[in-house]
C-alpha cells in the first residue's frame, strides 16, 4: 500500500469512527465547567497550553504549566501511522488535542513530507517493539464496566455502545485509540502515565489486577488484527446453556486453529465458542468429523451438528457432511468441555482433502483480508531530516526532554492578542484552533498576567481547575460535579444514598481534615470509602503536594470553644455508652474497626481522630447537614439540645467532647455494645475474641485474637499452641476459623508434655489411628475461664497434674507486642520428670539455656527452668520439668 | 460472538426434562387454613445478630436462649409477649457451632460440635466467663461430623447423637454413636448404628430419641429410640464396640438389600426406627424436636412431639408408644410455610412453639427464602378438627380425634383408607416406598363421646408404614380434616 493510500484509508476509518466534530478547539474540561474568575481561565489557558515554552518571560511565572509527552520512547507507545497523521494534522486527527498544527504553513505536499520525517526521526531514539494485540471481548466487557465506574468517565466522554462519545465538548478527548494504541502500549501507559506525560494532568489511577489490561481492551475494542480463528471461552455450568447465571464467560481473543492445547489451559466444565472462515479450496462434499460431549458447528449457513452436552457422560463422535462451494466459508464451532473424560477433536474431509484437522492456513477471522501491522523501518536520511525539522518547526520547545535546540518565540511581554498564535489568521505560528472565547480570556489575562502574584486562594483554586479536580468533588464557589455526569459514579452501599457513590465534597475541606491525612490521600492514594468505586488518583507528588498547605491556609471555618474535660475516664466512658446501641447506636450505621455494620455501612468511625480536625468534629456533630445537604446522619443535638439529657448533665459540646475522647483510642477503643455480628471477620478492640471450630488449629481449634494486636491458635484436642501470627484475628464461618494477618509462627502437631523415653524417641501426636490419643496419655481438656480483658486460661490434666495455661499479650518497648506464657501446675505429689516441648523448627540456636531463637521465633524462659536442644529435623526446644507436689510454675515470653 | 441464540433456544425446550430444578416436594396445601388455629408470628432479629439458630431453652427468668451456629449463645427478652418485643443479650461467644442448648444449676450446657461445655458467668456481669469441658472425648477430625446435645436426662446427663464421618464412614471415635455425658465428665457409650443424626430428646415417658437422616440403611428420615446396647441400623459405627468395656460387636452385619423386619430377626441389637417418616410427604430432613407439656396452653397435642424439617420448612407432629418391648407410633402434618429451614423448636412457658433455623447457599435446598429465622406459632384457642393420634390394637388401630367424629359417617369402613408399604433396608442411598399393600378396613366403631374409631383390619402388616387418607371424615359439626393424612409405622403388634 502506499503512503497516500494508506493515509486516505486511515482518514476514512477515523472518520467512521469518530463523529466529526465543528468544535475542534483545545478542550480542558475545568474551564468549561468551572465558576472561576474569567482572569485566572485565561492563565489556565496560557499554563495548559505551555505558552512560555516558545514565549519565554523573565518573570517566575506559570511555572507550572503543563509539559507536553515525553517523546523519547514514543515508538514503542504509539503506532507509527497514527504518529504521522497526527503529526500532519492534530486537530483532525484528534479533535480538542492541545497539540497546536505547526505544519500549517507548510503546503499538503510538504506537510506530508514533513510529517513523515518527523515520524523517522521520533521512531531511530530508541528500538520500537510496537506490535498489535486482538482485543479480548471478555475483558472488554469487565473494562467498559471499569471505564464507567473507576472514574475515568469523570474527565474522559461516556461512550453509548458503538463507542460514539457523548459529551466531547467537555471532555478530554481520546480520539480513535484503536489507530493509536496497542493494548500492551495503553496498559503501559495506564500503569505509569507519569512517566511520558510527567505533568500529572492524566493522573496514575493505581490500577489494581487486570483492571489496566480491561479497560484496555475496552477502549481498543475495534482493533482488527489478522488471524485464523476469534474464540470466546466460559466457565461454570456449562452444560445449562451459556446464557445461564452459572456460567461466566471467561476470555476472548483469536487462536491459530481448533486445537484444545493452541487455547493455553482449559479447565474443566469450559465452552469455547470458536467463529471464523474457513477456505474450500475445491467445490465439492465435505465431512466434518468431530469427537465432543457436546456442541454445535454451522458451516456456510448451515448447522451440521448440535448435541445438548451433559456433565453426567463422555464424549460422543459425530459427523456431519455437506455441499460447500469453493472460497472463503463461515464456520462457526461451539464445543463444551465437560463431563467424564473430556475430549475434543475436529477433522475436515473433501475432495483431493485427506481427512485431517483443518490448519491454520485455511482459516481467517475475516473473509476479507486484515493487514497485518508492518513496522515502520527508519529511514536514516529521513530521520535526519526530521530531527533538523524539529528544532526549526519549534517541537522541541514543548517537548524538551529530547534536548534538541529550538530557537524561542516572542518574548511573553511582547505578546499581542490580535497576533499571531493568537489571531484566526494562518501563518508560520503554530495553530492551536482556538475558538473566540478562549481568545479572549487569554487577551483578558495577558496585560500584566507575568506580574501578578496569585493569592493562596486563586493558586489553590486554580490547581483544582487545571487538575479538574472538581469533575469528582464539590467545591462551593469553584464547581463540581457535572449534572450530565453524576449518574456514572457508583458504590456498592446503596444505603448511604448519594454518599455511598459521591467522592466526597472539597468545600471547607482544609478546615476539616487533617494536613497529614490530606497528604496521605492526596500523595499516597490512602482511602476510606472503599464503597465509593472511583478511588482517588495520584497526580504526583510535584504536580499537587503544594495544595496540602493550601486547603490549610484557604479554608476557614469558625473556632468552636472546645470544653475543658473535667475526667477523662468519665468522659471516655460516656462516649462509649453513646456509641453503642442503647446510646446513640452509631454503629447501626458506622462500621467500627473493620468490624461491618448490620445496616448502611457508613465509614469506619474509628479512624475520625486520625483524619478530622476536632474543631470540624464539633461543627459536624452539632448539624451534619450544614455540610452535606443530603446527609443520611442525623443530628443528635438538635438546636444544640441533646436527646441524652442523661449522659455528662445533657452537656452539648461535652458530649461531643467525649465521642471524641473515645475514639482518640482507635481501633482500640472499647468495643460498643451491640456490635454486629454478622461479618464473617472478628476484629479485636479493647477485649480479647475468641474463635472455636476447624480450621487454623485443627477441628478442636481455639483462635484467641488479643487487644495487642497478636493471636494465637490453641488445639484443644492435643492442648497445644499450635500458632501464633500478627494483625488482624480472623475470620470466621460458621463453626470453622481462619488466621487472618501475617508474621505467622507455626508450632507442630503433638501434645505439650511427654515422658521421653530416650533422646531418640519419636515426640507422640494424634494421627489418622491412634483414636483414644492424647486420652491415653493421661491428658483430659476442661475448658477455659477469661480474665478482665477475657484473656482465656486452658485448663487441662496431664496425668495426675492440673494445668493452667495462660497466654498474656504484652506491648512491647518497640511497638511489637509479644506472649507471656505463665503455666501453672498443681499436682497432689511429685512428679516423674517429664519434658515440655516449647518450641520446634529447622534452625535453633541457643544464646544461652534460657534463650533460643527458632527459625523467626525468640523464646525465653523467665522461670527457674532451662531448655535443651533436641537435635533433629526439625529441632526441638524442650525444657525438663521436675514438678513438686502442690503448686509450681513455668514462665516463658514469645517474641517475633 | 454470536452463534448459540438458537443452542440456546433448544435446550431452554429440553432442560425442563434434562435437568429438572431440584423439586422439593408438593405443598400440603394446608397454610391457611392452619393460620386460623395456629399462626405463625415473627420474631424480629436486629441486623447486627446472625440468628442462625442450632438449638434453644427457656431460661428460669423466661427468657429464651438461643444457641448459634456462629457459636454464639443469645438470651432474648420478650420473644414470647405479643407482639414480640425482643431484646438480644450476647451471653456467650465464640464456640463452635451449637446445637444441643441445657440450662442447670445456674448454667448453661451447650453441646457444640467437639465437646460438651458447661458455660457460667461466675462475676455476675451478664456474660459468661467459664467454659468448663464436660468431655470432647469422642473423634472429631472430618467435616460433617455433627454434634447434636439433649437437655439434662433425670441424672443429670446429656444425651450427645454423633454424626457419621462425612455422612457415610465412621472414621473417628464413636462417630454413629449416641454417648451419654454425666455431670462429672464422663463419657457412656450408649448404642451404635446411627447415620447423620438430628435433635435428641425424651418422649413423654422420658425415653431418649433421636432424629435421623434418610440415607444408606435408612429409606427415610425417622425418629430413633436410643436404646442402650441397641444397634440403630447403619452398621459403619460397628467399628468401636471394642473401645466399650461391656459391649460386644454384634454377631452379625445387616444383609443388604434386605428388610428392617427380616434383619432385626438376624441382628439380635437392631432396634428399628419407632416412627418413620415418609419421604417429601413428612419432610426431607427433619431436625430437632421437643414434647409437648404445656398443659394444654398450646391446644390439643399434650405429650405429643414436635419437629421441624430443614429443608421444608415445616413443622411435624409424632407421637410413640411401646408395643411387645419396641417403640413405635406415628406422625402428622401440624404446620406448613415457615420463613427458613428450620433446625429446632421450643415451647414457650406461654405455651407458644418457638421455631428457628437457617439456610445455606451452597450445602442443601431449603423452601423457606430467609437466611435465618426466629419465628412462633401460636394457638389461638379454636379447636381444629385433626386426627389427635392412632393407637395400635391387636387386631386394627384407634384413631383418636380433637373433635367429635360424625359417627353416621365414622362408621363406614370405606371412610377410611389405609395402604402400607415399607423401605428397602440396604446400603443404598434411600429408598422408595416398597411391598405396597391395601389393607382392607373390616369395621369402624365410633367411640359413645365421637372422639376415638376402633377401626378393625383384616391383617395389620409387620414392618410396614400404615399410610392412614381420611379425606372424607366429617366432624360432628360438618368440618373437614384440617390433616388428612397420618403414618403408622407398625414394628410390632400387640399380642393382645
Amino acid at each position: 500500500m502506499t503512503k497516500i493510500v494508506r493515509l486516505i484509508t486511515l482518514r476514512t476509518m477515523l472518520y467512521f469512527s469518530v463523529v466529526p466534530v465543528a468544535l475542534a478547539q483545545p478542550i480542558i474540561p475545568g474551564l468549561v465547567s468551572s465558576e472561576l474568575d474569567p482572569k485566572l481561565k485565561g492563565l489556565v489557558l496560557i499554563e495548559e497550553l505551555n505558552c512560555v515554552a516558545c514565549h519565554q518571560s523573565a518573570e517566575p511565572f506559570a511555572a507550572r504549566s503543563k509539559k507536553a509527552p515525553r517523546l523519547s520512547a514514543v515508538g514503542s507507545r504509539v503506532n507509527p501511522t497514527y504518529l504521522e497523521a497526527f503529526i500532519s494534522d492534530p486537530h483532525e486527527t484528534k479533535p480538542g488535542t492541545t497539540m497546536p498544527d505547526v505544519l500549517i504553513q507548510l503546503d499538503k505536499e510538504e506537510r506530508k513530507q514533513v510529517a513523515k520525517s518527523l515520524t523517522h526521526f521520533l521512531l531511530s531514539l530508541k528500538k520500537n517493539d510496537f506490535s498489535l494485540q486482538p482485543p479480548d471481548a471478555v475483558a472488554a466487557e469487565h473494562g467498559e464496566h471499569l471505564f464507567r465506574s473507576r472514574g475515568c468517565v469523570a474527565c474522559h466522554s461516556p461512550r453509548n455502545e458503538a463507542g460514539t462519545e457523548l459529551l466531547q465538548e467537555s471532555s478530554v478527548p481520546l480520539g480513535a485509540l484503536e489507530k493509536k494504541y496497542s493494548v500492551k502500549s495503553l496498559v503501559d501507559f495506564l500503569r505509569h502515565p507519569h512517566s511520558s506525560r510527567p505533568s500529572g494532568r492524566m493522573p496514575d489511577l493505581r490500577l489494581q489486577g487486570n483492571d489496566a489490561e480491561r479497560i484496555a481492551h475496552y477502549l481498543l475494542r475495534d482493533t482488527r488484527v489478522p488471524g485464523p480463528l476469534a474464540y470466546k471461552m466460559y466457565r461454570g455450568q456449562v452444560w445449562e446453556g451459556l446464557e445461564s447465571a452459572k456460567v461466566e464467560a471467561e476470555r476472548a481473543g483469536q487462536v491459530r486453529d481448533f486445537a484444545l492445547a493452541s487455547l493455553g489451559r482449559v479447565h474443566h466444565q469450559t465452552a469455547v465458542e470458536y467463529q471464523g472462515w474457513l477456505k474450500i479450496p475445491q467445490q465439492g462434499s465435505y465431512t466434518f468429523y468431530l469427537q465432543m460431549n457436546g456442541g454445535s458447528l454451522h458451516v456456510n449457513g448451515k448447522q451440521l451438528v448440535l448435541e445438548n452436552p451433559s456433565n453426567r457422560r463422555g464424549p460422543k463422535r459425530m459427523q456431519a457432511s455437506t455441499e460447500l462451494p469453493a472460497g472463503w466459508r463461515k464456520i462457526e464451532l461451539t464445543y463444551f468441555h465437560t463431563g467424564r473424560d473430556p475430549k475434543f477433536s475436529f477433522e475436515l474431509e473433501g475432495p483431493q482433502f485427506k481427512r485431517q484437522a483443518i490448519p491454520s492456513s485455511m482459516l481467517s477471522v475475516s473473509e476479507h483480508p486484515i493487514p497485518a501491522f508492518e513496522p515502520l523501518v527508519v529511514d536514516p536520511a529521513l530521520a535526519a531530516r526530521g530531527r533538523k525539522h524539529f528544532g526549526i518547526l519549534g517541537c522541541a520547545k514543548c517537548h524538551d526532554d529530547l534536548r534538541i535546540p529550538s530557537k524561542s518565540g516572542p518574548a511573553f511581554a511582547t505578546l499581542d492578542p490580535g497576533k499571531g498564535c493568537l489571531s484566526e489568521a494562518p501563518g508560520k505560528w503554530p495553530r492551536f484552533n482556538l475558538n473566540g472565547k478562549q481568545r479572549q480570556l487569554i487577551a483578558k489575562a495577558l496585560p500584566g498576567v507575568e506580574q501578578e502574584r496569585l493569592n493562596e486562594r486563586q493558586q489553590l483554586e486554580k490547581a483544582l481547575v487545571t487538575f479538574n479536580c472538581i469533575a469528582c468533588h464539590d467545591r462551593s464557589g469553584l464547581g463540581g460535579i457535572a449534572p450530565e455526569r453524576n449518574a456514572n459514579f457508583s458504590g456498592t452501599r446503596e444505603a448511604l444514598g448519594n454518599q455511598g457513590r459521591l467522592p466526597p465534597p472539597l468545600s471547607h475541606v482544609g478546615a476539616k481534615l487533617k494536613p497529614e491525612w490530606i497528604a496521605e490521600v492526596l500523595l499516597r492514594g490512602k482511602r476510606q470509602r472503599e464503597y465509593l468505586d472511583a478511588s482517588m488518583p495520584q497526580f504526583g507528588e510535584a504536580n499537587v503536594g503544594h495544595l496540602v498547605n493550601l486547603f490549610a491556609k484557604v479554608d476557614k471555618l469558625e473556632a468552636v470553644t472546645i470544653p475543658k474535660i473535667a475526667n477523662i475516664k468519665e468522659s471516655k466512658s460516656a462516649g462509649y455508652e453513646m456509641m453503642g446501641t442503647t446510646g446513640f447506636s452509631c454503629i447501626a450505621c458506622h462500621d467500627f474497626n473493620g468490624q461491618k455494620a448490620g445496616g448502611a455501612g457508613a465509614l469506619d468511625i474509628v479512624h475520625v481522630t486520625d483524619r478530622l480536625q476536632k474543631n470540624w468534629f464539633h461543627l459536624y456533630m452539632r448539624n451534619p447537614a450544614r455540610f452535606h445537604s443530603t446527609v443520611i446522619m442525623p443530628s443528635y443535638w438538635p438546636g444544640g439540645q441533646s436527646i441524652r439529657p442523661n449522659l455528662l448533665k445533657g452537656d452539648t459540646a461535652q458530649q461531643i467532647e467525649a465521642l471524641w475522647t473515645y475514639l482518640l483510642d482507635g481501633p482500640r477503643a472499647k468495643k460498643p455494645k451491640g456490635l454486629s455480628r454478622q461479618s464473617a471477620e472478628i476484629r479485636v478492640t479493647d477485649v480479647a475474641e475468641i474463635a472455636r471450630g476447624r480450621g487454623t488449629a485443627g477441628y478442636r481449634g481455639i483462635g484467641v485474637g488479643y487487644p495487642e494486636g497478636i493471636n494465637l491458635a490453641f488445639d484443644s484436642e492435643e492442648m497445644a499452641l499450635r500458632q501464633l501470627w500478627k494483625g488482624d484475628f480472623a475470620s470466621v464461618n460458621h463453626g470453622s476459623f481462619r488466621a487472618r494477618g501475617g508474621e505467622r509462627i507455626s508450632f507442630p502437631p503433638g501434645i505439650p508434655f511427654h515422658r521421653l523415653k530416650s533422646m531418640d524417641d519419636n515426640w507422640p501426636y494424634k494421627g489418622k489411628s491412634n483414636y483414644t490419643f492424647p486420652h491415653d496419655h493421661g491428658y483430659q481438656f476442661r475448658g477455659y475461664h477469661l480474665d478482665a480483658l477475657r484473656r482465656p486460661t486452658f485448663l487441662y490434666h496431664y496425668g495426675e497434674v492440673t494445668v493452667e495455661d495462660l497466654f498474656e499479650d504484652v506491648p512491647g518497648k518497640d511497638g511489637k507486642a509479644w506472649f507471656k506464657r505463665t503455666f501453672r501446675f498443681e499436682t497432689p505429689g511429685a512428679q516423674k520428670p517429664f519434658y515440655f516441648r516449647a518450641a520446634s523448627g529447622k534452625k535453633i540456636t541457643a544464646q544461652v539455656d534460657r534463650e533460643f531463637v527458632i527459625d523467626q521465633l525468640q523464646l525465653r524462659i523467665t522461670s527457674d527452668h532451662k531448655g535443651v536442644v533436641r537435635e533433629g529435623d526439625p529441632g526441638e526446644v524442650l525444657i525438663p520439668l521436675t514438678l513438686p507436689k502442690g503448686r509450681s510454675t513455668l514462665t516463658l515470653e514469645y517474641r517475633w | 460472538m454470536v452463534g448459540n441464540r438458537y443452542l440456546n433456544a433448544l435446550w431452554a425446550l429440553t432442560l425442563s426434562t434434562l435437568l429438572p430444578a431440584e423439586d422439593l416436594g408438593e405443598m400440603w396445601g394446608s397454610a391457611k387454613e392452619e393460620a386460623k388455629y395456629y399462626p405463625i408470628v415473627n420474631i424480629p432479629i436486629p441486623p447486627e445478630v446472625p440468628m442462625r439458630t442450632g438449638s434453644f431453652e427457656i431460661l428460669p427468668d423466661g427468657r429464651l436462649a438461643v444457641g448459634t451456629r456462629r457459636g454464639d449463645i443469645y438470651f432474648v427478652k420478650g420473644a414470647f409477649d405479643s407482639p414480640p418485643t425482643p431484646d438480644y443479650h450476647l451471653f456467650a461467644s465464640g464456640q463452635d457451632e451449637i446445637f444441643g442448648l441445657a440450662w442447670k444449676n445456674g448454667a448453661m450446657t451447650a453441646t457444640q460440635f467437639g465437646e460438651v461445655t458447661r458455660i457460667s458467668d461466675t462475676d455476675g456481669d451478664g456474660v459468661a466467663d467459664r467454659y468448663d469441658t464436660l468431655s470432647n472425648n469422642w473423634g472429631y477430625a472430618e467435616g460433617h461430623e455433627f454434634a447434636f446435645g439433649s437437655k439434662h436426662d433425670p441424672e443429670g446427663n446429656i444425651w450427645v447423637a454423633l454424626g457419621l464421618s462425612g455422612s457415610y464412614k465412621s472414621h473417628n471415635l464413636f462417630r454413629g454413636w449416641a454417648v451419654k455425658v454425666t455431670p462429672d465428665g464422663k463419657m457412656i457409650p450408649v448404642c451404635s448404628g446411627l447415620r447423620s443424626p438430628g435433635g435428641v430428646g425424651p418422649n413423654a415417658e422420658g425415653v431418649m430419641f433421636s432424629i435421623e437422616s434418610q440415607g444408606p440403611w435408612n429409606g427415610c428420615c425417622s425418629l430413633k429410640h436410643l436404646k442402650q446396647g441397641g444397634f440403630l441400623g447403619h452398621p459403619a459405627s460397628y467399628n468401636w464396640y471394642p473401645f466399650v468395656p461391656g459391649m460386644d460387636t454384634p454377631a452379625v452385619e445387616p444383609n443388604t438389600p434386605s428388610r428392617l423386619q427380616v434383619e432385626k430377626k438376624r441382628v439380635k441389637e437392631l432396634v428399628p426406627p419407632a416412627v418413620r417418616f415418609p419421604y417429601i410427604k413428612m419432610g426431607r430432613s427433619i431436625s430437632g424436636f421437643r414434647l409437648n407439656q404445656t398443659g394444654g396452653k398450646f391446644g390439643p397435642f399434650e405429650n405429643q412431639i414436635f419437629l421441624g424439617d430443614y429443608t421444608l420448612s415445616i413443622i411435624l407432629r409424632a407421637t410413640t408408644e411401646e408395643i411387645n418391648g419396641v417403640w413405635q407410633g406415628a406422625c402428622y402434618p401440624f404446620r406448613e410455610g415457615l420463613a427458613s429451614g428450620i433446625m429446632h423448636v421450643e415451647f414457650s412457658p406461654q405455651g407458644q412453639l418457638i421455631a428457628g433455623g437457617f439456610t445455606t447457599n451452597r450445602q442443601w435446598p431449603v423452601r423457606g427464602t430467609e437466611p435465618f429465622a426466629l419465628q412462633r406459632i401460636d394457638w389461638t384457642g379454636l379447636m381444629p378438627f385433626e386426627i389427635k393420634e392412632i393407637n395400635i390394637a391387636k387386631d386394627g388401630f384407634l384413631i383418636n380425634f380433637t373433635k367429635p367424629v360424625d359417627p353416621s359417617i365414622a362408621a363406614r369402613t370405606e371412610v377410611y383408607n389405609i395402604t402400607t408399604y415399607t423401605h428397602k433396608f440396604s446400603a443404598g442411598y434411600g429408598s422408595p416406598e416398597v411391598d405396597q399393600t391395601t389393607a382392607k378396613v373390616t369395621k369402624a366403631i365410633p367411640s359413645a363421646d365421637g372422639l376415638s374409631v376402633n377401626v378393625h383390619l383384616e391383617k395389620i402388616i409387620e414392618g410396614h408404614i400404615h399410610d392412614f387418607d381420611l379425606t372424607t371424615m366429617k366432624s360432628m359439626e360438618g368440618g373437614t380434616l384440617l390433616h388428612t393424612k397420618a403414618y403408622y409405622t407398625v414394628n410390632e403388634i400387640p399380642k393382645n
